[in-house]
Formats: C-alpha cells, structure tokens, sequence
C-alpha cells in the first residue's frame, strides 16, 4: 500500500475531481502541498478522500467549509496555501459553533488539525492567514 | 508520526457565530462523506458481519435516468460493502454492476479501464487501494456527469449511496446493538443539506413520482436521524430509521415506478 502512495497522490492531484469551477494553478499546487500533508497521515492508516476546497483566504478573515463527520472515527484536515501566504492555520468548530481541541501540525504554508470527534455530525473547518498576505488554498482530509 | 507531527498546542478556545456557521461553504466532493467513512466509524465498535449485508442483484434495465443514479450509488455503496468484507468475487460482481448501469447513463468511456484496476487490486487483496479506487469511480461518474450536462443526477448518486449504506449500517446495528455504534447514525445536517441540493435540480426532474417519493421520505428520514447530540438512539429509533431507509430503496430498486 504505501508503495502505490506516490501514484494514488499524483492520481488524487492530476485525477478526476467533481468541482465545477476550474482551478487555479496556485490551487492546483496548494492541492499538491495538502496532499502531501496527507500523505503523512496514510502511513498511519489514515485514508485520503478523493475530494478537496480549494479558494482564495485573506487575512482576517476565516475560510469556511461544512463537514460532516462520524464518531468513531479520526480525521485530519490538511491545507496547502501559497504565496503571498506565508503561514496559514486549520481549526475545527461544533456545530455549536464552539471550537473543538485538535492536535495541529504547523509549518508555515502547510498546516494540519486532527481529532476524534465526540458526536457524530456536522462540523467547520476554518482556514486562516495567520502571516502574509491574500492567497490560495486548499483543504484536503484524511479518517481512519 | 507523533514525532513528525508535534503538537503545536491545542487551539485556542474560541467561537464562531451562527451567522458564520450557516455561512459556511457546502460542497459535494468535501462536505458530503463517502460510505466508506460511514463503514469505517461502525467497524470501530465491534465486529460486523459485512457480508451478511449483501442484498440480490438489482437489475441493470432501467430506463430511467433518476432511477439509474439512485440505483448506481446504491451500487457503490455495496462495493464498499464488499470491500469491509474483504470479498475479491463480490467487488468483481458489484463493479460490473456499476458499469453497466454507468454505460446507460452514458458515462463509461474511462470506467472500463478503472473497472480492471478494481478487480485487479482485488485479486491482490489491496482493500485499500480498491476503496480508493472505487472512491475515484464514483468522482468520475459524476464529472462525466457534469461533462454531460446531467449535473442534476450528481446529487441521486450521493444520495442512493447514502440511504443504501444507511441501510446496511441500521441493519448491521439491529443485529448487534449498542449505543456506541447507534450514535454513527446521528447526521441532520447531512440529510438537511442534500435535500437543499434536491430542491436545487430543474422542477422536471424533482417532480418526476420516483424523486417526488425519495426527497419527501428524506424529510421524514431527517426527524429520525436528528437525535440530540451525546444521545444514542436506542434500538427502537434505529429499527425506525432501517424501516424508512429501507422503504426507500424498495422504490428505488422496483422496476415499476411510482406513478
């Protein structure tokens, strides 16, 4: 299984997707760098979905996706951005909207939340700016 | 892995508002979890008897392109059904299934090839890789879709796959109760946001009798999946949720549609 890691992420990042909107060659490479967060995580036994966001995040501002998880499960939330980002952070919030405790992983553009939720539903994922300037990201997540 | 990815400190507790979170974007590909996720999460509080979740063959003659999308999720879910089980003939069976279903809706040209892998990893036992694979087959159908304007049928496939792997998960829960793997099933906010992409699609396709049926038995699935949170249903509430899921399929599946 981790011999075909390479190729399943190179499929994940060229492969079919199901976003309407074209993507951008900075989300493409933000896609890439997510990936390779998450490539980490599957030698841990953690499964890549076959699905992304990709956007653009100014700082101040939280980029938001919906998620809807199960408990039992762990996740990863792993982000690419690029330049003029310079690091970016991912949060996890309950549907409470109250934010929930993650084990990160920060290294400047890259960056990455895990946890084990405590109820099944939904969930937000956050994507900030936390230095540099407005740019392009992209949100990948990984369970087991 | 701990030691690559050192905690940089639990986040700080902070909030966001209810206007944020209704804001938040909602997407298909992200916002939706695959069967597999489902599957993943029971398999955490026991052993689950996967093949004792197979169900006949449903035919492959339908004609009518909603039924064909309910039906194809349904299939994919099965395969991921096969893939829990570990079963090399049953992933073969299902993924043949699936592309003659695909091939009526016209969205085959690179499922064959993807097909082969299937089986390929099967007969190496590479459930993960089949998972993954079966995962992409499922992306694929619906940008092949999106490619031929039958955008509207994505959200039938998420939608089959999801009410037939929340048959097989209810039913798999009845056979072996407890409160840890009843609380998998609590997902409203799923169930609220695929009915808000059924009331997206064009008014013809909505309001054809089969569609009509499934989106107004979602309503009545949402109430029974909305359990408050750190509350388990009790055995009784996941025979409800069985029971109306499984109304469910028997119209989706029954070559005589609804009038």
């Amino acid at each position: 299984m981790k011999r075909c890691l390479p190729f399943i992420v190179w499929f994940l990042v060229l492969g079919t997707n199901i976003t309407v909107r074209a993507e951008t060659d900075a989300e493409v490479n933000a896609r890439k760098d997510a990936l390779d967060v998450a490539g980490a995580f599957s030698n841990d036994g953690f499964k890549i979905r076959d699905g992304h966001w990709c956007g653009v995040v100014k700082p101040h501002e939280h980029a938001l996706v919906a998620v809807n998880l199960y408990v039992g499960n762990q996740y990863w939330f792993s982000v690419g951005a690029t330049e003029p980002v310079k690091q970016i952070a991912v949060s996890v919030y309950d549907e409470t909207g109250k934010q929930v405790t993650t084990e990160n992983y920060d290294n400047g553009d890259k960056a990455a939340a895990g946890f084990s939720p405590a109820n099944s539903g939904q969930y937000v994922v956050s994507v900030d700016v936390v230095e540099g300037g407005e740019g392009s990201f992209c949100l990948v997540y990984s369970y087991k | 892995m701990a030691s690559v990815f050192a905690t940089a400190g639990a986040a700080e507790t902070g909030r966001l508002s209810s206007d944020q979170l209704s804001k938040a974007a909602k997407s298909d590909s992200i916002s939706i979890p695959t069967p597999g996720e489902l599957f993943a999460a029971l398999g955490k509080s026991g052993k689950t008897n996967w093949a004792g979740q197979y169900r006949g063959p449903i035919p492959a003659t339908y004609r009518n392109r909603a039924q064909i999308a309910l039906n194809l999720g349904g299939l994919i879910a099965d395969g991921f059904i096969a893939v829990e089980a570990k079963d090399g003939q049953q992933v073969k069976n299902i993924g043949s299934d699936i592309i003659k279903l695909a091939k009526a809706l016209g969205v085959s040209e690179k499922l064959l090839a993807r097909g082969n892998s299937i089986n390929e990893f099967a007969e190496h036992s590479e459930w993960d890789t089949v998972q993954e694979e079966l995962e992409a087959t499922e992306n694929e159908v619906k940008s092949s879709m999106q490619t031929h304007a039958d955008q509207d049928l994505v959200i039938l496939v998420t939608l089959g796959g999801w009410i037939r792997g929340t048959q097989v998960v209810t039913a798999a829960i009845m056979q072996d109760y407890n409160e840890d793997s009843a609380k998998v099933l609590r997902q409203p906010a799923l169930v609220r946001f695929m009915q808000s992409k059924i009331n997206e699609i064009s008014p013809e396709l909505r309001g054809e009798p089969l569609v009509k049926n499934v989106s107004e038995q979602l309503g009545e699935i949402e109430k029974l999946v909305s359990f408050p949170s750190g509350k388990a249903p009790t055995v009784d509430d996941v025979r409800k949720v069985n029971k109306s899921v499984g109304k469910a399929i028997t119209e989706i599946e029954s070559k005589d549609l609804p009038k």
